[in-house]
């Protein structure tokens, strides 16, 4: 137990970083805590911008949820696209890693160029890519050139093609992200473990698999799940690229409460989407963190 | 497009530890590099030349094409300029809404305002976070932690409802404001604290024993000694902010000036344009964060990977 006088003390001496603290603190709550229970709150209402007052009408909102076909196909693509990008990103960072894991300068500068796609906006990135994959676009000038296509292919306009371009593209933005935390986890490897595993007879392949693969398990944790949520509430890029089309193929659960929000005006109703897919984003981050750490440990 | 980087969980108050040497290995000893013995140097380096070139080549055809005239663009968009032209990005920068500068400049007022109040705000809380007892800093920690998670268009209708209670709605304070609570700050004080844990307890002591108190620890002790968390907050909150989309284009709203992003979007997504001039404004929209991130890449990179590896 401590004296009073220490508290007081205390308090004096730092009034003034708990004031900076306590602001930064307050800033969060009313900017975070606080939107995610009006947010909650609003799922159960029909709050509209374009009338005053709403009605409280309990799981209306959420029923209407599980009868609304364009959410459905949202979610679904949302989840492929969450899993495809995840899982192409990540083989493609820690490739790109174990190609780039040698400390010349030429190696450098090209870790530094690989990351580059992260760096710009997702509105120039979608703009970039869409002068690219449009019909008559730059991919299908060259694909024509090298005479590999003769009728130009549209990548963006055919529902299954544009969800495959659209998930090109993000893996492509994620890819740059990936391989810096692979080269991070590769570059902390003992240089010891690889001679005693040469010492043991391990061949290249046997030591990938028993000694780089375990060890960047950590690493593979955070990428994993950084890239799941990134694409979960992943908005810019698709907007830019495709707007949700054609017929709401690459709509986006992000876009599509957007969409009804600012669109439809249906505040109320968006707000129940925004709070599935608070709820999913919660389960599945959680979930494949726990699963991959306890991959972690097993090693 | 952002992404949250890891926290960093791990105090990093040194730089990452340096690579051993690959030279330093007399030619044709009998150990191989990780296992790795196949692919050597000038094949593995031609191979990683390649491929890299291959997964950059949109940005590469930025650059280019936005020096070439129309014509040669469409007749062979991966070449490079024979006949460099500024006409595109002339052309950008005159046009008559003034896109280019107008944007560049909004974004560079609420990117510069953000970042030097969440600095403090997020150092300050996390010095004094880090001072309390476990149990109670583990929960506040943890409601930080699910900032990060929290998809942006969760909190957004009703942030801009706070806003327009605030008065602040469409306006540029009301973004800096806005930003200044979100996952940004959650992402600072992540960053912070793990740099402030490594700050052993007896400097703060010693310097409370002298009389400072606690603001003129934070001030004077304990900012210059996170100088590496200060940079990495820097750098990344300044991309992300510079980057973000949604925000600027839902709390600002199309009637205000716009910001870089939100503002190409609005007028370059409105009509067709030719590819010349597209890429002349992606060239020039897009080099500012480009030209930043090369200057503080070794920051950069060191913030990235401080959170990342056990």
């Amino acid at each position: 137990m401590k004296p009073l006088s220490h508290w007081f003390r205390d308090t004096s001496q730092d009034l003034g970083l708990r004031l900076i603290a306590a602001l930064g603190l307050l800033l969060y709550l009313v900017f975070i805590v606080v939107p995610v229970f009006m947010s909650l709150r609003s799922s159960f209402t029909d709050e509209n911008p374009l009338k005053s007052g709403s009605n409280w009408i309990g799981f209306g909102n959420y029923s209407e949820m599980l009868h609304d076909s364009q959410l459905r196909t949202s979610v679904v693509f949302t989840l492929l696209l969450a899993a495809g990008v995840t899982v192409v990103a990540n083989l493609v960072g820690l490739a790109f890693a174990l190609l780039l894991d040698r400390t010349a300068l030429s190696y450098r500068v090209l870790r530094t160029v690989a990351f580059l796609p992260q760096v710009v906006s997702g509105v120039i990135v979608g703009f970039v890519w869409k002068t690219i994959l449009t019909q008559d676009g730059l991919l299908n000038t060259v694909l024509r050139s090298l005479h590999l296509v003769h009728t130009p292919v549209d990548w963006l306009g055919k529902p299954h093609l544009a969800q495959f371009s659209v998930g090109v593209v993000v893996a492509w933005v994620l890819s740059g992200f990936t391989t810096v935390v692979y080269l991070a986890a590769l570059q902390n490897i003992p240089q010891e473990l690889y001679d005693a595993g040469s010492i043991d007879g391990a061949g290249a392949a046997q030591q990938f698999r028993m000694i780089t693969l375990r060890m960047v398990a950590p690493a593979t944790t955070i990428s994993v799940t950084i890239s799941l949520i990134t694409v979960l509430k992943l908005y810019d890029v698709i907007q830019v690229l495709t707007s949700g089309g054609p017929a709401n193929a690459t709509q986006s659960t992000a876009q599509y409460i957007v969409k009804m929000a600012f669109t439809n005006d249906r505040f109320g109703y968006a707000s129940s989407i925004a709070m599935f897919l608070l709820a999913l984003s919660a389960v599945i981050a959680l979930s494949v963190t726990s699963i991959l750490r306890r991959r972690e440990v097993d090693l | 497009m952002t992404v949250q980087s890891p926290s960093a969980r791990r105090p990093a108050l040194r730089r990452p530890p340096a690579r051993r040497p690959v030279h330093g290995r007399p030619a044709g000893a009998a150990v191989p590099r990780r296992g790795r013995r196949r692919l050597f140097g000038p094949a593995r380096l031609a191979l990683a030349v390649v491929l890299v070139l291959v997964f950059v080549s949109p940005i590469y055809l930025t650059v280019v094409n936005a020096f070439k005239k129309e014509d040669d663009i469409v007749a062979g968009p991966a070449t490079p300029p024979v006949h460099p032209t500024l006409h595109n990005l002339s052309t950008a920068l005159n046009r008559p809404d003034h896109l280019l500068q107008l944007g560049l400049r909004n974004s560079l007022i609420v990117v510069v305002c953000s970042v030097l109040l969440l600095i403090p705000l997020g150092s300050a809380f996390s010095f004094w976070i880090s001072r309390r007892r476990t149990r109670p800093r583990a929960v506040v920690l943890a409601v930080l932690a699910a900032g990060l998670m929290i998809p942006p268009q969760v909190v957004l209708l009703p942030t801009i409802r706070i806003l327009t209670f605030l008065g602040l709605d469409h306006s540029y304070p009301g973004l800096i404001l806005s930003n200044l609570g979100g996952g940004y700050f959650s992402f600072a004080v992540f960053v912070y604290v793990g740099f402030m844990r490594a700050v052993p307890d007896e400097v703060v002591e010693a310097a409370r024993l002298d009389g400072a108190g606690g603001l003129r620890i934070w001030w004077t002790i304990i900012m210059p000694l996170v100088r590496p968390a200060t940079a990495t907050v820097a750098i990344f909150l300044s991309l992300w902010i510079w980057n973000d989309f949604l925000n600027p284009q839902f709390i600002l709203g199309p009637l205000q000036g716009q910001t870089i992003t939100t503002g190409l979007y609005l007028s370059v997504g409105q009509f067709q344009m030719d590819y010349g001039q597209l890429f002349g404004i992606m060239f020039l929209a897009g080099v500012i964060p480009v030209v930043g991130y090369l200057a503080m890449q070794k920051q950069f990179i060191a913030g990235l990977t401080a959170g990342s590896t056990k």
